[in-house]
This record gives C-alpha cells, sequence and structure tokens, in this order.
C-alpha cells in the first residue's frame, strides 16, 4: 500500500469517527436543553395564567355557563382552566372537550385526536390550569435545529476530507519527485541527485544518498586508475620485448644480440612487475579473520634477506630476543625485502644500509631501515606509496615497479600495523614499519 | 625523414630508434616532455612520435602547446592507456594517429608512411613525376622504367622535395630532415647528396632557387635534361 493511500485512509477514517462522535454528541445535548427549555415555558405559560386568573373576583367563575372560547384559535398551544369539581372554566380548544378532565398536577404526554401533546397542569386555589403544547411541532423545530447544526459538520467533514487529500498529495510531492528521479536513472550513473528544494525531513536522506553516490564514484574511478595503471605497466615492458625482438631479425647479428639482451631485461621486468602486483592481489584477498602462521621477527628478518641480492650491504641490528609478529611470514617478510630493496636501489653499491629492529615495545615490533639514498632532504614523502610512482623516474630510472612501497603500505594497513618515512638530514630516507605483535591470550 | 621520438622507456625508445632508422628515418629520441619540447622549437622535424605516459608532463599537455602554436606537423600518439575516452582524448587534441602499445614495428613504420603522404596532401604512395617513379614506402626509384640505387640519405633528399607543399625547401629543413640534431655535419653534405641526386635521376629534376633553397624540377625539363 503506498504511504499516500495509508495516511488518507488512517487519517480521513480517523476524521469520519471523531466528527460523527462529536455530531452525535450535540444531536443529543441540544434535543434535551431543547425539551428542558420548552418545558419550563410550559410550564411558566401555566404560572402566568394562574397569576391573571388569581386577580379575578371569586364569583367571576359563578356567572360563567358554559366553558366559552374565550382567546381566538392558535395552532399547536392550548389552555384549559377546570374548577376542582371537573367542571371546564375557560379553554381555548373546543376540541379538548372532555379530553383534559381531571389532569394529573405536574407534565404528562397525551394523544389527544391523534396527535401528542405535552401538557402540564398547575394547581392553584383549586383551580387546575393546564397548559398543552404540541409535539408535532416541537419535532419540526428539533428537525430545523439539526438541519441547522448537522449540515454545516458534514460539509466541514467533507472539506476536511478534501484538504487532506490535497495536503497529502502535496506534502508527498517531493517524495514522489525523488522516486521519480530514482526511477530515470541507469544503474552506472553515479552523479548526485539535483533536488536541491526537498523538506526538512528528506535532506538527510538526499544528503546521504549524495555522499554515497560521491564515494562509490571516488571507488570506483580509483579502480579504473589502478586497473588503467597497471595495463600501462604491463604493456610497457610487453611493447619493449616485441619491438626488440622483432628488431633482432633485421639488424646485423652483433646489433640483433644487443636486441635480444634489451628484450631480455624487459621481460624480468615484466615478469617483476607481475610477481608485485600478485602480491598486492594476494594482500588485498587475505582475510583478516584467517589465524596468520606466526612468525618470529628473527625469521622475518633471514626470510627477507636470504631473497636479496645484495644482502651483503645490509647492516642488521637486533636489539632484543625474538618475537612473534601477528602476520603471515610470507607477507611480513615481503613487506621487509621491499623495504630493503628500495633502499638499496636507491644507494650508491658503497654504501650500507642499516636495519634494526626493535622488540622493546609491547604492542608491535618496529623493522627500521635507514639509508643514505639520493632522497633529498627537503621533499614530501607522502608520494611514496602511491601506486605506480617511481622516485627518479623524470631521469629515467624505470627499472622498479612502481609497487614496492604501495604493497609495503597495504600489508601494514592490513595487518594492523604503520609505515611512516621521515627524509634524512643530509639525504636519505629513514623508513619505519612497525607490525603488531602477536598476543598471547590470542593463543 | 626526420622522426621526433619522445618516449621515457629506455627499452621501447631504444627499440623504435633502431627500428626507424634500418627503415630509413633520421631519428633523435628524448625521454621528457621539456626536451622535446626544446628540441621542436629548433629542428625543423617531419614527424613527432609521442608517447602519452612521460614523466614530467602528460603527452597531451605537450601535443595541446604545440597546436595552440600553430605547429601543424603530424603526430602519432603511441599509448598503453586502451580505453576509448583516452583514444578519443588523443584524436581531438590534435594527434593525427594513434598506436596501443604493444605494436609492430612494420605497423609503426606504414602509419608514419601514410602520415606524411597525407601530410604533403597525396593519396597513393607511388609517386610519378616525368620519367621518375618513386616508391616511398619500399624506398624503390625508377628512371625511365630501370631502376636506380639511392643512398638512404639521397632518397629521403629526393622524398622531402617531393613532398614539399609549398615547392621550395629550404637547406636549413633539408639538413634538418637528413641529419637532425647532429652537429658532426660538413658544411656542404646536403649539396654533396644534391650533386648525386641530379647525377643519377637527371640534372632537371632538382631546380635551385637563389637565397631559397630547392624546389621540383618540371617533368618536362627532365625529359630535356635525359635526352642529352
Amino acid at each position: 500500500m503506498s504511504l499516500r493511500r495509508r495516511m488518507l485512509l488512517s487519517l480521513g477514517l480517523s476524521f469520519c469517527i471523531l466528527w460523527a462522535f462529536a455530531a452525535a454528541w450535540l444531536y443529543s445535548d441540544l434535543r434535551e436543553q431543547m425539551r428542558q427549555t420548552l418545558d419550563q415555558r410550559l410550564a411558566a405559560s401555566a404560572r402566568m395564567v394562574a397569576g391573571l386568573v388569581a386577580q379575578l373576583p371569586d364569583n367571576a367563575w359563578a356567572k360563567a355557563g358554559e366553558p366559552m372560547l374565550s382567546i381566538p384559535q392558535s395552532t399547536g398551544v392550548a389552555c384549559q382552566i377546570s374548577s376542582p369539581r371537573g367542571r371546564v372554566l375557560m379553554r381555548t380548544h373546543g376540541d379538548f372537550a372532555g379530553q383534559l378532565d381531571t389532569p394529573a398536577p405536574g407534565f404528562t404526554d397525551r394523544v389527544i385526536d391523534g396527535a401528542r401533546w405535552r401538557i402540564f397542569t398547575y394547581v392553584q386555589n383549586g383551580l387546575y390550569i393546564t397548559t398543552a403544547d404540541r409535539l408535532a411541532e416541537r419535532v419540526t423545530l428539533q428537525r430545523n435545529v439539526i438541519v441547522v447544526a448537522v449540515v454545516p459538520f458534514v460539509v466541514a467533514l467533507l472539506g476536511s476530507l478534501a484538504v487532506l487529500w490535497l495536503g497529502i498529495s502535496r506534502g508527498l510531492q517531493p517524495l514522489e519527485r525523488l522516486r521519480g528521479e530514482l526511477s530515470r536513472r541507469s544503474p552506472e550513473t553515479l552523479s548526485p541527485i539535483g533536488i536541491t528544494d526537498a523538506p526538512a525531513e528528506l535532506m538527510p536522506v538526499i544528503d546521504t544518498l549524495n555522499r554515497l553516490l560521491v564515494r562509490t564514484g571516488d571507488a570506483l574511478a580509483r579502480e579504473q586508475r589502478f586497473t588503467s595503471d597497471a595495463a600501462h605497466e604491463l604493456r610497457t615492458p610487453l611493447t619493449a620485448i616485441k619491438t626488440q625482438v622483432q628488431l633482432a631479425s633485421r639488424v646485423p647479428p652483433d646489433q640483433a644480440r644487443d636486441a635480444l639482451t634489451r628484450a631480455e631485461h624487459a621481460i624480468a621486468r615484466l615478469q617483476r612487475t607481475l610477481e608485485q602486483l600478485l602480491m598486492l592481489a594476494r594482500v588485498e584477498a587475505s582475510q583478516a579473520g584467517i589465524d596468520p602462521t606466526p612468525a618470529s621477527s628473527v625469521s622475518i628478518v633471514d626470510m627477507a634477506l636470504a631473497d636479496l641480492a645484495e644482502c651483503a650491504r645490509v647492516s642488521v641490528h637486533l636489539d632484543s630476543p625474538a618475537v612473534t609478529v601477528d602476520a603471515p611470514i610470507e607477507l611480513s617478510s615481503a613487506a621487509l625485502r621491499n623495504l630493503l630493496e628500495n633502499a638499496l636501489h636507491h644507494t650508491d653499491g658503497t654504501e650500507s644500509v642499516i636495519l634494526e629492529v626493535q622488540t622493546a615495545c609491547l604492542d608491535a615490533v618496529v623493522f627500521t631501515v635507514r639509508d643514505r639514498g639520493d632522497w633529498p632532504p627537503d621533499q614530501s614523502t607522502h608520494r611514496l606509496t602511491h601506486r605506480f610512482w617511481r622516485y627518479g623516474r623524470s631521469q629515467g630510472d624505470v627499472t622498479g615497479s612502481g609497487l614496492g612501497l604501495a604493497i609495503v603500505a597495504t600489508i601494514a594497513e592490513h595487518f594492523g600495523g604503520a609505515l611512516d618515512f621521515k627524509a634524512r638530514d643530509g639525504g636519505g630516507l629513514v623508513v619505519r614499519l612497525s607490525l603488531p605483535r602477536k598476543k598471547p591470550s590470542a593463543r | 625523414m626526420h622522426v621526433l621520438l619522445i618516449e621515457d622507456d629506455e627499452l621501447v625508445g631504444s627499440g623504435i630508434r633502431t627500428g626507424l632508422q634500418v627503415a630509413g628515418f633520421t631519428v633523435d629520441w628524448f625521454k621528457t616532455a621539456a626536451d622535446g619540447r626544446l628540441s621542436l622549437a629548433s629542428l625543423d622535424s617531419d614527424l613527432v612520435v609521442l608517447d602519452l605516459g612521460l614523466p614530467d608532463a602528460d603527452g597531451l599537455t605537450l601535443l595541446r602547446d604545440w597546436r595552440a602554436q600553430g605547429l601543424t606537423l603530424p603526430v602519432l600518439v603511441l599509448t598503453a592507456r586502451d580505453a576509448v575516452a583516452d583514444r578519443v582524448a588523443g584524436l581531438q587534441t590534435g594527434a593525427d594517429d594513434y598506436l596501443l602499445k604493444p605494436f609492430d614495428l612494420d605497423e609503426l613504420i606504414a602509419r608514419l608512411q601514410a602520415l606524411l603522404r597525407r601530410a604533403a596532401g597525396r593519396a597513393r604512395s607511388l609517386i610519378e613525376h616525368g620519367p621518375v617513379r618513386v616508391d616511398p614506402d619500399n624506398r624503390r626509384v625508377w628512371r625511365d622504367g630501370r631502376e636506380v640505387e639511392l643512398t638512404r640519405r639521397e632518397f629521403t633528399l629526393l622524398q622531402k622535395i617531393l613532398y614539399a607543399r609549398s615547392g621550395i625547401v629550404s637547406l636549413e629543413q633539408l639538413k634538418d630532415s637528413l641529419y637532425g640534431l647532429d652537429t658532426q655535419v660538413e658544411s656542404n653534405a646536403v649539396n654533396v647528396h644534391i650533386y648525386h641526386l641530379r647525377r643519377k635521376l637527371g640534372t632537371g629534376l632538382i631546380r635551385t632557387v637563389r637565397g631559397l633553397g630547392y624546389r621540383l624540377g618540371e617533368p618536362s625539363d627532365i625529359d630535356g635534361q635525359s635526352a642529352q
């Protein structure tokens, strides 16, 4: 059921019930009040007549023979004065003869000639003064009062229902517009929803939706950029291989050998880039919930150095006994190896690179790599972990994959560690990789 | 013909350079946009092969600047990015052709030849001028139906004069097309090649325009020379 229909139905029904109840109450109250008022007036008129009769001389009634019609006949009301013995002294209506004999004092209802009458009898000095009021007149009056009182009620009710319908329709218009806008969009559209004049209740919804759209768009753009960058990084060495191999078949043999050597370099680069990309994918795909193989800090260093071509240039300082790191050994040693490779790559062949392992901290192991490489002291280090960014590329240095430090940063982030860089005075970098220690309680 | 190659990758760049040299082009290769910009300001290149992913600037920015300066020389863009939007952006910026990495050396050469031909306002690759017939794609020349052997530089000279849209080619332009940025060139080297070309194909084929350079002779003039 649509929101509009639901609101219309519930509000409309409550309106009708409330108004009907109010109308019924008003009707019964009015009827009672009217009956009382008219009865009071009937009684008052009887007393008024009694007052007049009391001023007459005592023998006035003796002269009277037959009851006489002393008042011109009027419809709906009647009056009669009778003696205690039942003799009618005066009456307004001739046709009441015999009908109002010996009436009981007070109010009574009686049917006279097929019409219902309300009768009041007042006793004074032995005289019975009776006034009567035809009920038909009262009913007509009541009906008129109802028409005057209830019809505006009904009209007002119908009017409020119409206003309700209009109000709900107009009030729900922003929702309806939002629905229309959303249903018109294709699922790929990520542009923000362009409703600016929505009511305050709807604005947070639209804002949240727009923020979500922007975030999704950003994530998608990042993915696309990465894919595009990855394609570039894979195609470039492939181009070199293809070009050099084709060249080898159309140049003299000595040049052909050169071309094939270059092709081999390109193949090595392609292989490295592929391996790094796969490593990145593995890190990103690994589930945080899986209990990693515990790795001791010493074995991480050993494994990182074992795969390193120039491990002789690394001087290792272990300050304390081995502790267990809460990250798989394969990934943590790969991260450390990438740091060392990077430091060695940017350092003069005669300079050594210093690796310090600090286990003094209770919740983390800190690997610090210091080099005296070509990193200038005043350069900002924020781009170091950008994917496919290489320092020294403008000087034609494209031997790295541009992914090494990005992988370290991803590993650090994934396992709750940290990676930070500091340029050294006099050139070079200090890189600190901290990985969380395995908590004894977790075992 | 002179090709300005702007490609930052060592292995790709060296391959393209040698490949184009084998195909008879004179190549100067730069690895940055700044160097490419500088060289084009000082050199009369016939073609540019431009890689988009340069370390110091986007190749498209360079191309946009050149077109804004009114440079009309043909530019072939090399890129490893294959999104349609990238290609459209490249062509709209003023690239004449687009080649996706990895490419075939033969295709690159054929596309460069086609670009040169188009820049000269020619639709067919075979050129007939009086008794002389030239096939630039295969670098072969015939005179009266007999094939004539030309050196690489002689052929480039002939092609440059045949393709000259304005008719007259200056000595500087010829020198740039033949030697590029190579400064170790004898001052009369171009004249020596012109002399050999005239000797092999007829004196009337290339006319000297005093103070301006050289132009192609009328077909009838070549006939006249050959009759002697």
